[in-house]
Parts: C-alpha cells; sequence; structure tokens
C-alpha cells in the first residue's frame, strides 16, 4: 500500500515535468510565451488658432520601427480626411463654421528601435524624382554660405562616399553645435556655435543637402518616462534627421546622439517638417500630445497558439490555447486555485494557521483578484463588522438562523449596490460581472465568526480571522507574478503535479509549527521537572 | 531539527492524530453514534451504560410551540445540541421559576449556571437555532436534546465554580490511555471548557489521583477561584470510570476515542458523550505525550480482552 502510494505520487509529480522536458527540448516550444513589446496609448489634440473652417494636422503613420493601431479621429462635428503619402500623413478637420473646439486623435502606437550597422559606402548620383525635394537647399545668407564653405573646406575635405560625408557632417554638428534653445537661426549658430535642436537638425540638412545627399527633418516627440507618465505631463515636438543612404532612410539625431539609430522611445509624428512648419508652429496651432505605456496582451498568445498548433502532438489537441478567449481568460484565473490550495494546506496542515471553513481564504483571494486588494480587504472587513453586529441586533428578533444568515446576505447585496453607486472609479469592478460572487459564499462563514467570538473569545477569533487573511493574502500574492499564471496556463498538466505534492502534504504526519508554540510549556515543565529530580 | 523534544516527549501531533489513529482505527460508519448524542443514548441504553436522561428528543421547529407545557415536570435541564461539539451551544438551566397570579402560570423564567435569566421566548430562540444546525459539526439542521441535569458530587465542591467537572478518558483500542479532569472556573463561565479557561487536570491513570493541573498552558496548583490545592485530589470510583470508558469502545466501535464521564452523588461514574476526534490537549494537562502509550497498546496489549481485564492492563502499564 505505501509502496502503491509513493509510486504514484512519484507518477504524478514526475510525469508532467518529464512533459516539460518533452515539450521544450523535442517540440522546441518555449514553457511561457514571449512577452509582447509594451505598446503605448497616444492622445494628442489640437485647437487652431484664429478662424478657419479647416484645419490640418500630422498624425503618426506606420513606418520603419512604429505600428500605428486603433487610429480614433473625433469627427462628430468635422468632417476629417486624411492624406498620406508613403511617408506620412495629415489628418484635415473641415466644418461649415469656425473650428472653435479641441480636436483630437488618438491610436495606440507600437514603437521598436531603429538601428542600421556598417551602411555601406554611397557613391549614388542620381536620385529617383520623388526625392529631389529632398535636395534643394534653402536660400540663406550669402556670408552664411560663405562660413558654410569655409566648414565644409575644413571637416569634409577629400570624402568622397555620402556614407563617410553624412558622419562627418554629423560629428561636426552633434559635437560642435552646443544646445541653446534661445538661438534660432542658421545665422546665429554659424557665428555662435549654439543652437535650439531645430536648427541643429536644420543646419544638418543644409550641409546633408549641399553635399547631394537626400535629406529631411522629422518632426517627433519624445514618449514619457514613468514618472512623467504618473504626472501626465504634456510632450512637446522636437527634431532629428533622416538622410538617405543605400537606398533607404536613415535616422540620424544629433541632438541626442544617434547615428543610424533611433531607440524606441521616439515616436515620428512627421517626416518632412518642411512640409508643416507652418502647419504646426504655435503661432497656427495650441496642441497637446500625451503618451502612456498600456499594458495589454503582455504575452503573445497568438503567436504562441501558432506554434503549439504546428507541433501537431498530443498537446496541441490539449492546448487550453485553442479556447476562445473569454474562457482562456477564466482558467488564466481559475488555474491558480490548485497552487493557492498547495499554500493553503502548506499552512494549515504543515504550519497550522487557523483558518474559518476550508476554503475562505481561497475565496477571499479570488475576491481581491476581482476587485483589488485594498478593496476586497476593506469590504470584507465591513462584511465582518455586519455579521458580528447583526448578532447583537438580530438575536433580539428571535429569527431561525437560516433567514437570519439569509438577511446578512442581503445585507452584503445591499452594500454592494451602495457602494456602486456612490463610487466614483467603477473601473475596477464593472468590467467582471462575477466579481462579487466569492464575497457572498464567505459571508455564509460569517455566522460561524460570531458563533467563534461568543463560544471561544476574542482572541481565538482574531487569531482565525488573521490566519485567514494571511493565507488569502499569501494567495493574492501569487496573482501578482504574471509569469506563474501564464506557467500554469500553458502547461495545465502541472494539476497533477500539485495532486502529487498535495498527496505529500496528505501523508505529513509531523508536528505543525504551531504546536511547537503549544507544547512549548509542557516541554519546559517537563524539563524543570526532569532537573528537580536529578 | 525544532520538534526534536516534543518527539522524545512523545507528543502526539494533530497531523499524526487524523494520520495514523483517527483515520486508521475510527471507521466513518461509526461515526455518526458518537456524533449524535441521541444515538449515543440509544446505543447506550442497549448496553446498559447508563447516560443522562433525556427529557425531550426536539427534531421541529414545530414542537417548540407548546414548549413550556412539557417541561412542566421538570425543575432544571440541560438544552444542548445532538450534534455539537466542544461543548457548543450547551445551556444549562438549574433552576425554574414560574410566577403565577391567581393560582395560574403567568411567566416561566430559566436561570441558567451562570445565574442569568431567560425567558421562554429566549429558550425557544436558542433551540430553533441548534434545530437550523448553528452549532453542529456540519452545519447541518440538527437536533435539540433537552436531558436531566447532572448534579455535582460533593468531592468536587471546592474544586469547581459553576458547572459540573468532566473527566476525559482517551481510549485506545478499549484500552484507556490517559485521563484529565475538566474542573470549571470563574474564567471559563462556569463550563468544562479547556478553551475557556476550565482547569484541566491530568489524572494518574493507575489510581485516579491529580498529577498535574494547568489552565491554558500554565502549570497550577490551587483552583483559582476557591484556592484549594488541587495536586493531590483523588477521584472515587476510578475503577468504575475506566471501565465505563473502556465499554464504550465496544458500544460504538471506534479504536480512538474520547469519553466524557460525569460523576453523580447517587448513580456514581455516567457517560455525558462520546468524541471520535478528542483533543490533544489532555498531554498537557498530563505534562505527558500520548505518543508512547499508544504504541504500547498497539504493539503489546492482548486483543479480544474483557473490558475490566484491558483496564486492568491500563493501570498497570501507565
Amino acid at each position: 500500500m505505501r509502496k502503491l502510494i509513493i509510486f504514484i505520487t512519484a507518477l504524478l509529480i514526475l510525469t508532467p515535468l518529464g512533459m516539460l522536458v518533452y515539450k521544450s527540448q523535442v517540440l522546441d516550444l518555449s514553457l511561457i510565451p514571449q512577452m509582447v513589446d509594451d505598446v503605448w496609448n497616444v492622445h494628442m489634440s489640437m485647437k487652431p488658432k484664429g478662424d478657419l473652417t479647416a484645419f490640418s494636422f500630422p498624425i503618426p503613420k506606420s513606418g520603419p520601427g512604429i505600428k500605428v493601431s486603433d487610429e480614433k479621429v473625433r469627427s462628430k462635428d468635422f468632417l476629417v480626411f486624411m492624406d498620406a503619402n508613403s511617408d506620412s500623413k495629415l489628418a484635415t478637420w473641415s466644418s461649415k463654421e469656425f473650428i472653435k473646439r479641441r480636436v483630437s486623435f488618438s491610436a495606440r502606437i507600437d514603437l521598436k528601435p531603429l538601428m542600421y550597422k556598417n551602411i555601406p559606402k554611397d557613391f549614388t548620383e542620381s536620385y529617383p524624382k520623388g526625392l529631389e525635394v529632398y535636395l534643394e537647399v534653402p536660400k540663406l545668407l550669402p556670408e552664411d554660405v560663405a562660413a558654410i564653405e569655409l566648414l565644409e573646406g575644413a571637416i569634409l575635405e577629400g570624402t568622397e562616399d555620402k556614407t563617410s560625408l553624412v558622419r562627418k557632417i554629423y560629428y561636426y554638428v552633434e559635437e560642435e553645435i552646443q544646445r541653446n534653445t534661445a538661438i534660432k537661426t542658421i545665422h546665429e549658430t554659424l557665428n555662435s556655435g549654439k543652437g535650439s535642436p531645430l536648427i541643429k537638425a536644420k543646419l544638418f540638412n543644409i550641409m546633408a543637402r549641399r553635399k547631394g545627399v537626400p535629406s529631411r527633418i522629422v518632426v517627433m516627440v519624445r514618449m514619457p518616462d514613468s514618472k512623467q507618465q504618473k504626472e501626465k505631463t504634456k510632450l512637446r515636438f522636437t527634431f532629428a534627421n533622416e538622410v538617405f543612404l543605400s537606398n533607404r532612410w536613415v535616422p540620424i539625431d544629433t541632438n541626442r546622439g544617434y547615428f543610424a539609430e533611433r531607440p524606441d522611445n521616439f515616436m515620428v509624428v512627421h517626416r518632412n517638417y518642411e512640409e508643416v512648419e507652418k502647419i504646426i508652429s504655435k503661432k497656427a496651432v495650441s496642441y497637446s500630445i500625451q503618451a502612456e505605456r498600456a499594458r495589454i496582451n503582455r504575452y503573445n498568445k497568438a503567436e504562441f497558439k501558432k506554434a503549439v498548433l504546428k507541433t501537431d502532438s498530443i498537446f496541441s489537441r490539449f492546448s487550453l490555447y485553442r479556447l476562445p478567449l473569454p474562457l482562456q481568460t477564466m482558467f488564466t484565473t481559475i488555474l491558480l486555485i490548485p497552487v493557492g490550495t498547495l499554500v493553503l494546506c502548506l499552512a494549515r496542515n504543515i504550519i497550522g494557521i487557523p483558518t474559518f471553513g476550508m476554503f475562505t481564504p481561497i475565496l477571499l483571494t479570488l475576491f481581491f483578484k476581482e476587485t483589488s486588494f485594498g478593496f476586497g480587504l476593506l469590504f470584507f472587513m465591513v462584511v465582518v463588522l455586519i455579521g458580528i453586529g447583526q448578532r447583537y441586533v438580530l438575536d433580539k428578533f428571535y429569527l431561525l438562523a437560516v433567514p437570519r444568515m439569509s438577511i446578512i446576505l442581503t445585507f452584503v447585496i445591499m452594500l454592494m449596490i451602495v457602494y456602486s453607486l456612490t463610487a466614483a472609479d467603477l473601473t475596477s469592478i464593472s468590467q467582471k460581472h462575477l466579481a462579487f460572487f466569492p464575497i457572498v459564499i464567505v459571508t455564509t462563514n460569517i455566522e460561524r465568526l460570531s458563533i467563534m467570538l461568543t463560544e471561544e473569545g476574542l482572541l481565538n477569533t482574531l487569531k482565525t480571522l488573521v490566519g485567514t487573511l494571511v493565507i488569502a493574502i499569501l494567495g493574492f500574492s501569487l496573482y501578482s507574478i504574471p509569469e506563474l499564471e501564464m506557467f500554469m496556463f500553458t502547461n495545465p498538466e502541472l494539476l497533477f503535479t500539485i495532486v502529487g505534492l498535495l498527496i505529500l502534504i496528505g501523508k505529513y504526519k509531523g508536528y505543525r509549527l504551531s504546536e511547537f508554540i503549544r507544547f512549548r510549556d509542557l516541554v519546559r515543565q517537563k524539563k524543570k521537572l526532569a532537573g528537580e529530580s536529578k | 531539527m525544532i520538534f526534536k523534544e516534543l518527539e522524545e516527549l512523545g507528543i502526539l501531533g494533530i497531523n499524526n492524530r487524523v494520520g495514523r489513529y483517527i483515520l486508521r482505527h475510527n471507521k466513518r460508519e461509526y461515526y455518526p453514534l458518537v456524533d449524535d448524542k441521541v444515538l449515543t443514548a440509544k446505543r447506550a441504553a442497549a448496553w446498559g451504560i447508563a447516560m443522562p436522561e433525556n427529557y425531550l428528543v426536539i427534531e421541529n421547529y414545530g414542537s417548540l410551540k407548546n414548549l413550556h407545557l412539557k417541561i412542566n415536570d421538570y425543575d432544571s435541564f440541560v438544552i444542548k445540541p445532538a450534534n455539537g461539539s466542544q461543548g457548543n451551544g450547551i445551556i444549562v438551566i438549574k433552576e425554574i421559576v414560574r410566577e403565577y397570579v391567581e393560582g395560574k402560570p403567568e411567566r416561566i423564567l430559566f436561570r441558567r449556571s451562570n445565574d442569568k435569566l431567560m425567558d421562554i421566548e429566549e429558550v425557544k430562540h436558542h433551540i430553533s437555532g441548534i434545530l437550523s444546525g448553528l452549532y453542529s459539526l456540519s452545519g447541518q439542521s440538527d437536533t435539540a436534546i433537552i436531558q436531566a441535569k447532572i448534579d455535582k458530587h460533593p468531592i468536587f465542591d471546592n474544586y469547581s465554580f459553576g458547572g459540573i467537572p468532566d473527566i476525559r478518558v482517551i481510549v485506545f483500542e478499549g484500552y484507556p490511555v490517559m485521563s484529565m479532569v475538566r474542573l470549571p472556573t470563574k474564567s471559563s463561565d462556569g463550563r468544562a471548557n479547556l478553551h475557556q479557561g476550565a482547569i484541566g487536570a491530568g489524572l494518574n491513570l493507575s489510581n485516579g489521583w491529580v498529577n498535574n493541573a494547568v489552565i491554558r498552558n500554565q502549570v497550577i496548583e490551587t483552583h483559582p477561584d476557591t484556592g484549594h490545592q488541587i495536586l493531590g485530589l483523588k477521584l472515587p470510583f476510578w475503577t468504575e470510570i475506566l471501565e465505563l470508558a473502556a465499554r464504550c469502545y465496544d458500544m460504538v466501535g471506534l479504536g480512538y476515542l474520547g469519553a466524557d464521564i460525569v460523576l453523580t452523588p447517587d448513580q456514581g461514574p455516567i457517560l455525558l458523550e462520546l468524541n471520535a476526534r478528542p483533543g490533544l490537549a489532555i498531554q498537557i494537562a498530563n505534562l505527558a505525550g500520548l505518543v508512547p502509550r499508544l504504541e504500547k497498546i498497539r504493539k503489546d496489549a492482548p486483543k479480544d480482552l474483557l473490558s475490566s481485564q484491558r483496564v486492568e492492563f491500563s493501570m498497570k502499564h501507565f
């Protein structure tokens, strides 16, 4: 019998672990899906200055390193149309009356870093027609032209290929021109060696074009860091360049020092500043841009599903990824319950923490999970108080126990209604229709709490209450490990391992940690007696 | 290992009690015989084991209607749930005060053991709480018993505050293995409940002498309310008490059993109730572990002895 139990337990624990090895080594599946990069929720709002019936503004467009989805342009009172070329996009709002309200654009933006290594030497002589516009050198004062020619003589002498030219111009503008936002013309910059980000981009642009390299200024936004996100900092446009080298646009940033590279915290809004210069100037528009990281869909489940199905193994047939999404979400939550019971069994049978009812802590955990920890705790406390308080009030009515319990239950439901009607922020509960169900079940255990209070006293009741909460919190902390959730969801066969571990705990006949304390005085007395008799 | 000392003393822990003794030696099918006090009483009557008389067994709310008529003949009684545990839900009525107006009963008041008064509505309310399962082990609907109140044996006059002391005997495979007497105190509200602060006094199994006493976990020598020396108290009818406990094994067939016995002034020891999951605090009261005794029985005790022979074995060895 003993051997059989050991055999079954070992089988239960080891088989799923073997499957994990098989999946990762033979089928070459990862044990949890890969993370998807976080995306940004970007919101822009604009209002034209002056009386206009139509108004345009650049909006981000998908391209290298940027993917735009879920575009929303508020258009209730406006006619909106988009004007897109291969690189950039303009939205135009028009109305019969003057535009007096802010118009807005929002989208989900996925940014990826761009980096081009080892750009080959480029000796291109002629470019397609579409690029000619990027070779036109703006008109400059003759003395500025002379100054630039002098510069070129000093830094570019003898350089033939365009890649090297661009690199040298980049080094010059990046290192020699100090950042100074007060200096806003090429003329001043050439004289003082200082310039604003826009002027630095303009200077680079001029110098590249003069050497026959197609170049443009890109309008972009630096994404906020987490502190700025919290403070909802408004973002401003900033500028960098792109040059056309060996048949593609290569990002250059002389302000932040990136050559052939753009990190993923810059969002390009428009790729030709000259086109939108007037539109985005402070004289024409007041705009505000906000961005926030959205942690949706952290795991690339879709890709993983494909990979699982492709293996065409038994695992693909029994994969939870086959289920419709709502069921998947449900099982992601539910599969942690057995892990929670493991914690519960450890706490009760090995440590000896007392709890109300067998599964009350688990139900509380679910309640915390479905609402939020702070709210869940508060609500539970209120339910406990109702449970205790009702005894003093309802005792005088001499009600039978079941109707009495039902009254408490009804009270709790009323409480939920009152909360829902008065709470300012309902987002935490509104989408989870079963969020309150666990607490309804917990309520039925509350009567036992008040009996315990009268039968066993405050101290024991508090111990049990705290024990219940501690286990619920431990269980809840499991949910704060998204990898664990994903791991169980991806490899549900681990449930057998849990059963095996539960058998092990079930067979544990040793002392509980709490008994060490319970019998401590006995041991002490025994020692004292032994000492006296010697 | 922090548990080394516990192991050396042979302390029985909860997991071990359940896993090695209760699950192995107590068949589930026999549980109702001890969990349901009505069934225990019936079985005991058939076996000639004395228990307090059940005046009334109330199974449904309807029979609460004429409760005052049904208890007309009694001056005192105890209300308890048939499936209760740890003394929960038990109310002792030590006196019934009947007020008469012009020869007709006008009002009945019930004086509890702690001298609080209840009226008939409160009594009915308590009973209906029992019926709806408030105090039952499983939380399912229950039966209420109105039982004869036991009087205190004079030997306990100086050792008990309020209620009746009871004697717990752990019986393993029919052999008494450990025993204690629970003495009510003021802080336990007159109940023989160790949780609430009653005294647990370990009894020497061979002669019925108190050899140690504790309140909660603290060793004491005198009763906190009466000031009387507890060590040295010797229980009368000791062999009879152990035999009564040992016979309970024959009666219900549970290998690991707690028998709660009370001493009456006139009948001697009678059985109050049985427990299929007796607690472990008895080890603290005795300053001794259960494991060596249980293992002694398992290894050395002969099978198929009469209850009196088993008691003899226990008295000799423990």
